[in-house]
């Protein structure tokens, strides 16, 4: 049975939501979004039905947020609502109806990135815990991790600095390196913090993209081994000459990673924590 | 925002929900600034908001600095609102969290930075009002208190007490129902506008009766005549403003 992070909204039954939820987490240029754009056709290869969302893509408050960060007039806590305005809408509207649909749900960042941004700008831990206290537990979360020195590259040589990435809300009179570096770099020891409580994967986002994605398409089909559908299914077909065999589970073997680039928060082997969360 | 002399902007420094069902030993403190802040409360049709103005003309003509901020009103937040209730994107959830938002951007933007400059500061509703809505629609009670743990405590918050049918012969004198969300309509309690209303808005008086005692709302007889009202309530403020004569802009 699905869980919460302790409350729960009205109407929302958790009792049939078969699908997955996996997130993958990281900060500003990790790559989070090379690799949903990798993850989601290769799983509709496989034949999964696949929804993915993200920060801002509610039709509630996306745009709303968009034009209130083109100012430079959005308060710490009036920022930190609107997400989670945001957010909610998107887990009442989109998640939880495509779970209960079956599908597996790849969300690009979770309530760990706003809570880790809102504490970074002085917000109690506790309130904004409380306020993501509805979200549920998904099922995996990878934490694309990348240091300040390997993230600044990929920034000067791509898009350039950014004045939210930058945090410059939050270090009026720095130039935007400066704030840039302290802002990731709070935001990267908060990460660390909530990567041990919350049990995520840890995935060394330093490495290129295709072995960062085998890596991922690895852990993702032991989660997706472990679906009961998959085990009734086994069951179903126990003895028969139509259970998916050699042909069919081909697709499943995926080439390991020469060095698998995992480590878990708390040391553990990843795959042993799903649980835990 | 940055606030001068080292009182933390941010959840929980200014007002403490006064919550048994939250366990976490918090430090709590009412607000030290030089304002004040006087918040009105009451279901629709209370005649809250005719007190409210009337009090805001005496205390201009006392030569007080005097701001109004109305529930829902912030220039950030409000477009996002009006689109969810008109496209009828809003949940129970949704529709307590874009409330909370446009009310966090008025305390950052006017409440708070008023209340240092030492302005008497009038809100028609308050985080009572979410109180009273937003569990009347099925939140959790002390979910709410928690997401409004950032607000300013209020130096008087009037509440004008009303039977439901007084307000509704009031409200519907002029027009021939409610808006969707007004009505709760949202709730699906009833197919008639009028006795949505009716139904919906009895839950948040009972809300509201709840509050008295757990937030000392100060009670007004609100089937008084205005003049009555008015002079209780000038009284109550009088009397509190009287203790505050640094908020005197003329001698």
């Amino acid at each position: 049975m699905r869980e919460t992070y302790g409350r729960l909204l009205p109407e929302m039954r958790l009792g049939d939501l078969a699908g997955k939820l996996i997130v993958i987490e990281g900060t500003d240029g990790a790559g989070r979004s090379t690799q949903i754009d990798l993850l989601k056709p290769w799983l509709e290869e496989l034949g999964h039905a696949v929804v993915d969302t993200g920060m801002t893509r509610s039709p509630l408050a996306g745009e709303g947020i968009r034009r209130a960060k083109e100012g430079n007039n959005l308060g710490r806590v009036t920022q930190a609502l609107f997400y989670a305005t945001d957010f909610v809408d998107r887990l009442e509207n989109e998640i939880v109806p495509a779970l209960r649909a079956g599908f597996i749900v790849l969300t690009d960042r979770y309530i760990y990135s706003l809570m880790a941004r809102a504490i970074v700008r002085g917000m109690d831990p506790r309130w904004i815990r409380s306020i993501y206290s509805v979200a549920l537990k998904p099922d995996a979360v990878f934490y694309l991790r990348l240091g300040i020195d390997q993230l600044l590259p990929r920034v000067v040589f791509s898009r350039g600095f950014d004045y939210w990435e930058s945090g410059m809300d939050l270090y009026p009179g720095h130039d935007m390196f400066d704030s840039f570096c302290s802002y990731q770099a709070a935001l990267l020891t908060e990460f660390d913090r909530l990567s041990a409580e919350f049990n995520f994967q840890m995935v060394d986002a330093a490495a290129d993209s295709r072995t960062v994605c085998a890596h991922l398409q690895q852990n993702i089909l032991h989660l997706l081994e472990r679906d009961s559908r998959k085990n009734f299914m086994s069951r179903l077909y126990n003895d028969s000459t139509a259970a998916p065999q050699a042909d069919d589970t081909a697709i499943y073997a995926v080439a390991a990673p020469a060095a698998a680039p995992t480590t878990n928060g708390n040391g553990h082997h990843p795959h042993a924590t799903h649980h835990g969360q | 925002m940055e606030i001068a002399s080292g009182v933390r902007i941010g959840p929980f420094e200014v007002f403490a929900p006064l919550q048994p069902a939250v366990s976490m030993v918090r430090h709590y403190g009412e607000h030290h600034f030089p304002g004040r802040l006087i918040v009105v409360e009451g279901i629709d049709g209370s005649g809250k908001s005719t007190q409210l103005s009337l009090l805001h003309k005496w205390l201009e003509s006392k030569g007080y600095g005097v701001v109004f901020s109305e529930w829902n009103s912030s220039p950030l937040v409000k477009d996002t609102t009006k689109h969810g209730k008109k496209k009828k994107l809003l949940t129970p959830a949704t529709f307590s969290l874009i409330h909370s938002t446009d009310f966090a951007d008025r305390t950052e933007r006017s409440i708070l930075p008023l209340l240092k400059a030492g302005a008497v500061v009038l809100c028609d509703r308050y985080i009572y009002t979410a109180f009273a809505r937003d569990v009347a629609r099925g939140m959790d009670r002390a979910w709410v208190r928690e997401l409004y743990a950032f607000a300013v405590k209020p130096a008087i918050a009037f509440y004008f007490r009303v039977p439901l049918e007084t307000a509704i012969h009031r409200l519907l004198d002029g027009r021939d129902g409610f808006k969707f969300y007004e009505a709760g309509m949202d709730l699906n309690l009833a197919d008639d506008s009028v006795e949505s209303f009716r139904l919906f808005q009895g839950r948040i008086l009972s809300e509201y009766e709840k509050m008295i005692p757990e937030f000392g709302l100060t009670v007004v007889d609100a089937t008084l005549p205005i003049e009555i009202q008015q002079m209780q309530v000038r009284q109550i403020v009088k009397a509190h403003l009287d203790k505050a004569k640094e908020l005197r802009v003329q001698a």
